[in-house]
């Protein structure tokens, strides 16, 4: 009768009841947030999905030992988070982003990059932040990234700055990402006149399959020339969107935005998720990424719409810009631009900015992979 | 004919992997030396003799076996690093020390030549001819001193030689005093406005330049005159008779009633009904929708009309 008892007992000291603590239940009911957030709302489910049910998985109770842990050298999960941690899965994604992206709208109106360039001051304006609150530049640089509104490179940045912070910053920047429409809308509308959100702009030219085949080698050449240290994440664009263009490799350019995409979109989720475990994630510097991430959001929105402002100063009649599509910068890609889009059919239901958003949005995602790569190269 | 060509295909390969074996080498350097050692580390036979540190200054893993220590210019040959060693070869920015005994019969890392005060130690090629790297030793270097390269801690590859009174066999040299880049920004930079303003100017600067270029491709390609740069016109489209079906409608049609299809069913009525009313066929316009056959694709395979899922 002992023998069961002390069996029975040792079997509850391995079972997640006997080794729960309220942070693996708070981080737990997280993750259920975030799956329902995903399911009932929609938003970001293809991200929220993974990284709530990963943060259950990181978060089951277990005795210590087992070798089943995504930080326990050997587990399956730490071979997974592997991707993560070493920094490749972050640039397989932009390879899969550069293959579903037609940088159309970006090439028939080239100068809407400098929009894309003006929403990055998000990225750096939350590094300013954080160094005030105590952060070390390392830490900053990472924290700053989430203002790029990009979660491959905010996960590619914090693995080789910050990897301790990365768990928060990754979470955080695809909480945004989901709220980019709750976020940017109160301050588009704040920052605009109603002259201003009426505003019409020509649609754009029609771009030739030569400048679309073009603009991945050009663009790919320049920027890692002048930033080699964001060589994975912009080598992988360029590529992905070259394999797209160039009309001869449907094939890797279908498994590139399709299976290989939601592969690793799959794994990314998951084990970013696995890795916010509540001993690492529920401190005080998680909050404070948490605020800061926000922060970061509302600058670039902010300064996006206001350097369009500011450049219609020198523009005239059919130059000018609407706006609207000075959020898009951010490049939370596509939804910053849908909110360009909605926010501007608001006020005038036949006046479509969408295409022209894009612009700015695309150039985003290039403009934080150049930050990424110079906040790489000083703090790495 | 043939033959010669795959000949002369195998000599360019072979001599280029040569080569490719050379430039890997080329990233060791002559870290640290040191000539009187009275107090300082011991040998693997308890004694106490000078020493010479090797350096891999890149992020690969190179192989140093075959290689060469000398102090004569004369014989570059004096010491033979054997190739059979497994050991003889150094992991990404790893050091490894040779102890100048003078005796190479202890062992890989022994040479067979004590180093003097005044010579020039040279790190040779395994050709025997090309020197890798030289690394003089000063006449008046003090006992327990060393003849060191610190990084300088601008570029990674940069190296100041300077003497130090704190030896460091076998270690990155740089570790004494060493910072990480994050460290020297605080330092340099407590409140991040320089780095914020170069990264700044740096993100609208490359922007900038890729907007001007596109903006001059797209200007030129306005002009389809110029240089000879043809418009692409519309393709002509066939006018059906009544009742008959272009293969675009046909396979507009076909993706519609295939239940394996989500959004792309939409795609296709569109384009039935676009091309029904006389919309044309659109075969590279940006922001209109486009489906067409492609030779080589499969997208019109009758098998594409299998269930593509199992359910």
């Amino acid at each position: 009768m002992n023998t069961i008892v002390e069996n029975l007992q040792q079997f509850w000291y391995f079972t997640g009841f006997a080794n729960a603590t309220w942070q693996n239940i708070a981080m737990i009911l997280i993750g259920i947030l975030f799956i329902t957030i995903a399911i009932k709302k929609g938003w970001e489910p293809l991200l929220l999905i993974p990284i709530g049910f990963g943060m259950i998985i990181g978060n089951i109770p277990m005795f210590p030992g087992l070798n089943i842990g995504v930080y326990e050298d050997g587990s399956v999960l730490n071979t997974l988070y592997q991707g993560v941690k070493q920094g490749w899965y972050p640039p397989l994604i932009f390879l899969g982003i550069g293959a579903m992206t037609d940088f159309s709208a970006l090439i028939s109106q080239p100068r809407l990059l400098l929009i894309g360039a003006a929403a990055q001051t998000g990225i750096f304006g939350a590094y300013l932040l954080a160094l005030l609150l105590g952060f070390d530049p390392n830490q900053a640089g990472a924290i700053g990234i989430i203002g790029g509104a990009d979660g491959p490179t905010a996960i590619f940045l914090s693995s080789k700055l910050a990897p301790d912070l990365m768990g928060a910053i990754a979470v955080s920047a695809y909480s945004y990402m989901a709220l980019v429409p709750v976020i940017q809308r109160p301050i588009m509308l704040a920052l605009t006149t109603k002259k201003e959100r009426l505003m019409r702009m020509p649609a754009p030219r029609q771009v030739s399959q030569r400048e679309k085949i073009v603009f991945p080698i050009v663009g790919f050449l320049l920027t890692a020339f002048i930033v080699p240290s964001g060589l994975p994440l912009l080598g992988m664009l360029f590529f992905g969107n070259l394999l797209k263009e160039s009309g001869v490799t449907r094939r890797l350019a279908e498994t590139a935005r399709g299976p290989l995409i939601d592969v690793v979109t799959t794994l990314i989720g998951l084990t970013v998720g696995a890795s916010t475990q509540a001993d690492k994630f529920l401190t005080g510097k998680s909050l404070k990424i948490f605020l800061l991430g926000l922060l970061s959001f509302v600058i670039a929105t902010t300064v996006g719409v206001l350097f369009v402002k500011f450049w219609n100063l020198f523009l005239k009649g059919d130059r000018k810009i609407n706006p609207l599509i000075g959020n898009a910068g951010v490049s939370a890609v596509p939804d910053s631009a849908r909110v360009s889009e909605i926010v501007g059919r608001e006020f005038d239901p036949d006046n479509h900015l969408l295409m022209h958003a894009m612009g700015p949005n695309v150039a985003g995602v290039i403009g934080s992979a150049v930050a990424a790569g110079i906040l790489l190269g000083f703090l790495g | 004919m043939r033959h010669s060509r795959i000949f002369i295909l195998s000599i360019l390969l072979l001599s280029a992997a040569v080569q490719l074996r050379s430039q890997n080498m080329s990233d060791l350097l002559i870290g640290e030396v040191l000539v009187d050692n009275t107090c300082g580390i011991l040998d693997g036979s308890g004694q106490r003799n000078g020493w010479i540190e090797l350096f891999n200054t890149s992020n690969g893993t190179v192989k140093f076996g075959g290689c060469y220590l000398s102090d004569d210019k004369a014989d570059l040959k004096k010491y033979h690093i054997p190739t059979s060693d497994r050991s003889a070869q150094l992991g990404p920015r790893q050091s490894i020390v040779f102890y100048t005994s003078g005796d190479s019969s202890q062992g890989t890392f022994y040479t067979n030549f004590k180093i003097r005060k005044g010579s020039t130690l040279y790190l040779v090629s395994n050709d025997g001819k090309t020197i890798i790297d030289e690394l003089e030793i000063p006449a008046n270097l003090p006992a327990d001193n060393s003849v060191v390269r610190v990084p300088t801690g601008v570029k990674a590859m940069d190296f100041v030689t300077r003497i130090s009174d704190r030896p460091t066999p076998g270690s990155y040299n740089g570790d004494v005093d060493a910072k990480t880049k994050s460290e020297v920004m605080k330092e340099k930079d407590p409140h991040g406005w320089v780095l914020t303003l170069i990264a700044v100017m740096v993100v609208f600067t490359a922007l900038m330049i890729l907007s001007f270029i596109f903006g001059w491709i797209g200007n030129y390609n306005k002009k389809p005159s110029a240089k000879g740069i043809k418009a692409s016109k519309p393709r002509k489209v066939k006018k059906l008779k009544a009742g008959e079906v272009s293969p675009e409608i046909a396979a507009a049609i076909s993706m519609a009633l295939s239940q394996e299809f989500g959004g792309e069913v939409y795609a296709a009525i569109a384009l039935a009904l676009d091309d029904y009313l006389g919309g044309g066929i659109h075969d590279q316009e940006s922001f209109i929708l486009t489906i067409k056959p492609t030779p080589g694709s499969t997208w019109a395979d009758k098998a594409q009309n299998f269930r593509q899922l199992p359910r």
